[in-house]
């Protein structure tokens, strides 16, 4: 049985695209909350439909994908609700790519939703919600190998709900760099899944 | 001359009729003169209703012959005329005052709400079974049955233009807030979590000042405004799991200042708070229905029951028969503990009111203990107890004045024209059958 206030790892299923792309991240991220704070987590993570009132019992939300996305009337509305309501939706573009069809499909569709997309400034507190990132978003092993669009995408975007992120978004390809197994983070140096952390915390506390 | 002879029956009823007629001739003029002198010039009790009140309070003031005056009233006259009469009564006139029918003893008391929403708390002491129609300046606001029980009536309003006005048949009362509650600091501490951060947002959403601090692992927290827990600054604590031990030795202090203490479950169980939390915690009641009803959304939450530890704990929210919410005062403190513990997904999974709902009860539950500081606001002079008030200001009801009412002047004066009618009737009909005209 699920105890009270339990942080899950919710993944969003979308009606278009690959949603299902990054299958190991939310284990991953979910093992570093544990690793490194005192929040009470549940191992398992849930995959939930957008459109799904079920969306709710999450107000954190993971959507990640390569392929175009285009949201029906009933996954624009439920997300409407969630993010109206103080729910997160944190959308990583697995293509890591500012031309791709990912980036051009889910921005539009996210603005319609929630408003523009702006670049967040690298000293917004999600930078210093518990590990310190002096300059913005880590970059990934994608972006520096020069995959995708060849650029270190500096700054990560968001739609504001007053001073509350309410939809973050990234090309940093975050899908790809947190997709391992948790065990193996033994083998890194310093931990790649250390932003999770402050994504996670910073919306469980703002 | 036959007709010059009158008998000695006759000479008697000649004598009768001219009795009748002087004694009809000296009433009349009584009574012309009695309707035709001034009432100024009274030297007993002046008598006066409430319709003729303004002219009599005009007369009495300005006559330095009156030296008593009583009203009969048919309800509490209002501040203005009461004030006067008193001023009478302080200048040396005996003022007295009656009633045909008792008064019913109403009150009313307009306190500001502590919630930073505004509006205010009305409370109205009426008669059993009485019709309440409250208003104010914008107009009406509510209408409600008293009923047979209770102590009286309590209305929760969300704004309230000038003094609250409470009708009651012909009996009003009027009341306005004499005082501005300040708005303090609300200082959340717990876990980072859901509940902690939907309680921080309820909070702010409805204009409370909010600091918390969050703990996120075992040396972080995240802290948002400054954590102050003094009465100056904080107007209540809210506890919602054990990571409040830290700050158990100032919670206790700042409770003990008079400042507001929401306890949740797991908070409750700390030590440290065992001599003020309201209750001990029973057995987790799981969600009496799925879906979260607009009628009852909270039956949709899971709760820790309370068992309340001692007397003089007050239920403030059962489900089925047990407890969810208990308050209890702490010296001059007040104290609340809940057993919710994931009211954000009431806010989240609600209907469309949800959010506001869930802001609207949280800060009623900070209102409900939060420590006041008041600011003193000018309000025109009200009328809360009219009844109080007249006895305050001119003494108990006494009996009216014998003979000096109008009603009984009045009947007088009318037994007295019947009088007159009769005699002079009798005379005419004397006349007539001793053969004059």
């Amino acid at each position: 049985m699920r105890a009270p206030n339990e942080f899950v790892f919710a993944t969003v299923q979308y009606e278009s695209g690959d949603w299902d792309s990054a299958p190991l991240v939310p284990a991953n991220i979910t093992d570093s909350i544990a690793r490194y704070t005192s929040i009470a987590v549940q191992p398992s993570g849930a995959i939930v439909p957008l459109a799904s009132p079920e969306l709710l019992r999450y107000p954190l939300a993971f959507m990640t994908g390569h392929l175009p996305v285009r949201f029906s009337d009933a996954e624009r509305a439920s997300l409407r609700t969630y993010l109206e309501r103080g729910g997160m939706l944190f959308c990583d573009d697995h293509n890591h790519d500012i031309d791709g069809a990912f980036h051009k499909t889910a921005t539009e569709e996210l603005g319609r939703v929630a408003g523009p997309l702006a670049e967040l400034p690298n000293t917004h507190a999600l930078y210093s919600a518990f590990f310190k990132f002096e300059d913005g978003p880590p970059a990934t092993g994608h972006e520096l190998n020069g995959w995708g669009d060849n650029l270190i995408h500096k700054h990560l975007l968001a739609a504001m709900r007053g001073d509350r992120i309410a939809v973050l978004f990234s090309n940093k390809d975050y899908s790809s760099e947190w997709g391992y197994h948790p065990e193996n983070k033994r083998f890194l140096s310093v931990d790649n899944t250390r932003f999770g952390v402050n994504v996670v915390v910073y919306a469980l506390t703002r | 001359m036959w007709w010059c002879m009158r008998s000695r029956a006759d000479r008697g009823r000649v004598a009768l009729e001219r009795a009748l007629r002087a004694a009809s001739v000296a009433l009349l003029a009584w009574m012309l003169w009695t309707a035709l002198r001034p009432r100024a010039t009274v030297t007993g009790v002046d008598v006066a209703r409430e319709a003729t009140l303004p002219a009599a309070l005009a007369r009495w003031s300005t006559d330095s012959r009156v030296r008593s005056a009583h009203v009969l009233l048919d309800t509490a006259p209002g501040a203005l005329r009461r004030d006067w009469l008193a001023a009478l009564a302080h200048a040396g006139v005996a003022v007295g005052w009656s009633s045909s029918s008792a008064f019913p003893a109403v009150a009313l008391e307009a306190r500001p709400s502590g919630d930073p929403a505004g509006g205010a708390r009305v409370l109205v002491a009426a008669p059993r079974n009485a019709t309440i129609a409250l208003s104010d300046n914008a107009g009406t606001l509510t209408d409600v049955h008293r009923g047979t029980t209770g102590a009286g009536v309590s209305f929760a309003l969300p704004a309230l233009d000038g003094p609250a006005r409470a009708q009651f048949g012909v009996h009003g009362v009027a009341g306005a807030p004499r005082d501005s509650v300040l708005l303090r600091r609300v200082v959340v501490l717990g876990r980072a979590g859901w509940e902690a951060k939907f309680v921080v947002a309820a909070l702010e959403e409805r204009g409370w000042p909010v600091s918390a601090r969050l703990s996120v692992a075992p040396t972080v927290d995240v802290a948002q405004g400054t954590i102050d827990l003094d009465t100056s600054r904080t107007a209540v604590v809210i506890a919602l799991d054990s990571t409040a031990a830290r700050d158990a030795s100032r919670i206790m202090r700042f409770v003990r200042q008079g400042g507001g203490l929401i306890l949740g479950a797991d908070a409750a169980r700390l030590a440290a708070f065992a001599s003020i939390a309201p209750a001990s915690q029973g057995a987790r009641v799981r969600a009496a229905t799925l879906a979260f009803a607009s009628a009852a959304p909270r039956r949709a939450l899971a709760f820790q029951a309370l068992i309340p530890k001692r007397a003089g704990v007050i239920a403030l929210e059962t489900r089925d028969g047990r407890i969810v919410a208990a308050a209890q005062r702490a010296g001059v403190a007040r104290v609340v503990q809940i057993g919710y513990d994931e009211t954000w997904r009431w806010r989240m999974s609600g209907d469309e009111s949800a959010p506001a709902a869930h802001r609207a009860w949280w800060s009623a539950l900070a209102a409900s203990v939060a420590y006041r500081g008041a600011l003193p606001i000018a309000v025109r002079a009200t009328d809360a107890a009219p009844l109080a008030h007249l006895v305050g200001a001119l003494g108990a009801p006494v009996a009216v004045p014998i003979g000096s009412s109008p009603a009984e002047r009045q009947g007088i004066r009318a037994w007295m024209a019947i009088g007159v009618m009769v005699m002079l009737l009798a005379e005419w009909a004397s006349r007539r059958m001793r053969g004059q005209r």
